[in-house]
C-alpha cells in the first residue's frame, strides 16, 4: 500500500505542477497567442533557483551559483521571481514587432540554447549531472513520510488552486479581454489604441512567474533537477494537453493535463513492455505528436472550447436595463 | 489649422518606394477619398498614417502635433484609426466584445488599473459597456451582439470594424477598401453609415477601388500612381483629367 500511496502522491504532485504549467501556457498562447515553445526553460530556471537557495554553499561534491539556506517559502518566492526576471529579460528581444512564428522559433531555440549552456558550464548549476540532495522542506514537522508526501501533494494543489483563480480573474477582466484581442487580429489591436507589445511582455512575465513556481514547487518535492529533466520536449506535452482540453480555456487545461502528462504517459507503466527497453517510452514521445495533430485535425476547439462571453450576461450590460433579456442567436 | 497634415511622406520598402512625396491637408468632418491603380501606393499611404509602415521621410501631424513616428496604439490614442483591406474582426470575441475592447481611455485596460484601480475599472467598464450598445443600436447591430466576429456575414464585419474604431470616438478614420466583401444590397446601408460618421465631424479618409462610392462619398478625392499624387480635386474634375484616364486605361 505504501509503494501505492508514494505513487498516487508523486502523480498529485505532478498533476498539480502541470497545471501551473498549463495554466500558465493558457494565459501566453490560449489568450494571448504568445508561442512560447522555449516554456520549460522558464520551469527549469525556477527549479534551479529554489534549489540552490536551499542547498547552502557550493561545495566538491556539486558547484552552482547563489549556493544559500534560506527557508522554502523565500525559496519559492525566488523560483516565481526567476521565472519572470528570465522571461523579462529574454521577452524585451524576443518579443519585439517580429512574426509570431518567429518569436516561437526564437523562444524554442533560446531554450535548446540553454540545455547547452548549463550542460557546458558546469560551475552556474553543476552540469550534466544537475543539482541533487535538495532537503526536503518543513522537515522539522513530524509527518511520516507518507503524511509528508500527501501534505506536499494538498500544498501544490493549494498553489495550483490559487493559481487558477489568478488567472481566470486576469482572463475575464479588461486587460485579458485586450490580450484576446492581440492574439486574434494584432494590427486592428494596436490600431484601436492597445500597446500589444506591452500587453505580450506583460502575460510572458505572467507565465514566466508561474512557469518559475511550477519548478520551485517540483524541485523541493522530488530533491534533484538536471537538464534531462527539462528537455523541449516537455513544452510540447503541456502544448498537447493544451490542444487536447482546449484552448482559451482554464477547465480544459486542467483536463488536458490529467489526460495527457498524467494518464497517457502513466498508462504504459501498467502494460507489458514489448520490444528493446526504452522502445515504449519512445513510443510515447511519437504518440504525444500524433495526438497534437490528431487533436488539431478532429477537434481544433479541444474537448472544452473558449467559452463565449454573452453581452446580457456580464455586469457591464447592467448598465443598460433596458437590454437586459438580449436573446443570443 | 488642419486636422491632419501630411507633408512629403515616403514610405520605402528597400528600394522601392512606394509612396514618394505625398502631402495632403485633411479638416474635422471632411472626407478625402484615394482612388490610383494597383501598385500606386495607396494602401501604404494609409498605413503610413495609421502607423502600420515607418515613415522614411516626411511628417504626419494631427491637430498641430507630429504623430509620424509613434506606433500605431498611441497614434489611435490621439485620434487616428482605421479599418484593413482584409477585415480584422476579433474572430473569438463577440461583436460586443469587439466594442468594448476599444472604449476604454488612453490607459483604462491596463493590467495596473485592472489590478489596482478596480473601482475606477469597473465604473470604466459600465460607461464602455452603455457605449457600446449605443453604438450597436445606431447601426441596427444590437441584435448580432453575441456572434462572435467569425460568424458575422462580410459586410457585418465591415460594420464591427468601423463601430469599434468609432467607440476610441476618433477624430480621424482611415478605411482601406470598406467596401471590399460587401453583399451589393448592404453597400447603400454602409455609404449611409459612412456618412453619418463623416456628418458627426469625423474625418474620412477611403482608399476604394468602386468608384462610385468615392464618388459619392468624397468632397475631394486624390488620384495616385506609382507613389505620387497625379491629381487632386473634386471627383468629376479629376477623372476627367487625361493623366489619369491613361494611368488606369494604361
Amino acid at each position: 500500500m505504501t509503494a501505492w500511496s508514494y505513487y498516487i502522491a508523486t502523480l498529485t504532485v505532478y498533476f498539480g505542477v502541470n497545471v501551473l504549467s498549463a495554466l500558465s501556457l493558457n494565459l501566453q498562447f490560449g489568450f494571448a497567442g504568445v508561442v512560447n515553445f522555449g516554456y520549460i526553460l522558464f520551469q527549469a530556471v525556477g527549479a534551479y533557483i529554489a534549489a540552490v537557495v536551499v542547498l547552502g554553499p557550493s561545495s566538491a561534491f556539486q558547484q552552482y551559483v547563489f549556493g544559500a539556506r534560506l527557508p522554502f517559502g523565500v525559496a519559492l518566492l525566488l523560483a516565481t521571481l526567476a521565472g519572470a526576471v528570465l522571461s523579462l529579460l529574454i521577452g524585451l528581444f524576443s518579443l519585439r514587432n517580429i512574426r509570431r512564428d518567429y518569436q516561437a522559433a526564437i523562444l524554442l531555440i533560446i531554450s535548446l540554447m540553454a540545455t547547452q549552456v548549463v550542460q557546458g558550464y558546469v560551475p552556474l548549476f553543476n552540469g550534466s549531472n544537475g543539482v541533487t540532495g535538495v532537503p526536503r522542506p518543513l522537515s522539522s514537522v513530524p509527518l511520516s513520510l507518507q503524511g509528508y508526501q500527501w501534505a506536499y501533494a494538498g500544498w501544490v494543489l493549494l498553489v495550483a488552486a490559487l493559481a487558477y483563480a489568478l488567472v481566470t480573474w486576469l482572463s475575464r477582466s479588461p486587460w485579458g479581454r485586450a490580450l484576446r484581442a492581440l492574439r486574434d487580429q494584432e494590427d486592428a489591436a494596436a490600431a484601436i489604441g492597445l500597446n500589444v507589445t506591452a500587453l505580450r511582455l506583460q502575460v510572458f512575465v505572467i507565465g514566466g512567474a508561474l512557469a518559475g513556481l511550477s519548478g520551485g514547487l517540483l524541485v523541493e518535492y522530488i530533491g534533484a533537477w538536471s537538464p534531462d529533466a527539462w528537455g523541449y520536449a516537455e513544452t510540447f506535452v503541456i502544448f498537447t494537453a493544451l490542444f487536447v482540453g482546449g484552448i482559451g480555456n482554464y477547465r480544459g487545461a486542467v483536463l488536458g493535463v490529467l489526460l495527457v502528462p498524467i494518464i497517457f504517459l502513466e498508462l504504459p507503466r501498467f502494460l507489458p513492455q514489448v520490444g528493446y527497453p526504452g522502445l515504449m517510452d519512445s513510443m510515447e514521445w511519437i504518440a504525444i505528436g500524433a495526438i497534437w495533430m490528431l487533436c488539431l485535425y478532429i477537434r481544433p476547439q479541444g474537448i472544452v472550447p473558449e467559452r463565449r462571453n454573452r453581452a446580457a450576461r456580464t455586469a457591464a450590460a447592467d448598465a443598460r436595463p433596458a437590454r437586459e433579456s438580449v436573446e443570443v442567436a | 489649422m488642419s486636422l491632419l497634415a501630411a507633408h512629403d511622406v515616403v514610405v520605402a520598402y528597400g528600394g522601392v518606394r512606394a509612396v514618394n512625396g505625398v502631402s495632403l491637408e485633411l479638416a474635422a468632418g471632411e472626407s478625402l477619398g484615394l482612388i490610383g491603380p494597383n501598385g500606386a501606393g495607396k494602401s501604404s499611404f494609409l498605413a503610413a498614417l495609421g502607423g502600420q509602415v515607418r515613415l522614411t521621410a516626411g511628417s504626419i501631424a494631427l491637430d498641430g502635433e507630429e504623430v509620424g513616428g509613434m506606433p500605431p496604439y498611441k497614434r489611435a490614442r490621439r485620434g487616428i484609426t482605421r479599418t484593413f483591406q482584409m477585415t480584422s474582426e476579433f474572430a473569438k470575441m463577440t461583436a460586443f466584445e469587439n466594442l468594448v475592447t476599444a472604449g476604454h481611455g488612453a490607459e483604462g485596460a491596463s493590467l495596473r488599473n485592472v489590478v489596482v484601480r478596480r473601482r475606477r475599472t469597473r465604473a470604466a467598464e459600465r460607461a464602455v459597456a452603455a457605449r457600446a450598445w449605443s453604438v450597436l443600436d445606431r447601426f441596427e447591430m444590437a441584435h448580432v451582439a453575441d456572434l462572435y466576429g467569425a460568424e458575422l456575414s462580410g459586410g457585418q464585419r465591415r460594420l464591427v470594424e468601423i463601430m469599434r474604431c468609432l467607440m476610441r470616438e476618433p477624430k480621424v478614420l482611415l478605411l482601406d477598401e470598406p467596401m471590399v466583401g460587401v453583399a451589393p444590397h448592404l453597400v447603400d446601408k454602409l455609404l449611409a453609415d459612412l456618412r453619418s460618421i463623416r456628418d458627426d465631424g469625423i474625418a474620412l479618409v477611403i482608399v476604394e477601388h468602386a468608384l462610385e462610392v468615392v464618388q459619392e462619398l468624397c468632397e475631394r478625392v486624390v488620384v495616385m500612381a506609382l507613389g505620387r499624387p497625379i491629381a487632386a480635386g473634386t471627383f468629376d474634375e479629376v477623372v476627367s483629367e487625361p493623366e489619369v484616364q491613361a494611368a488606369y486605361v494604361g
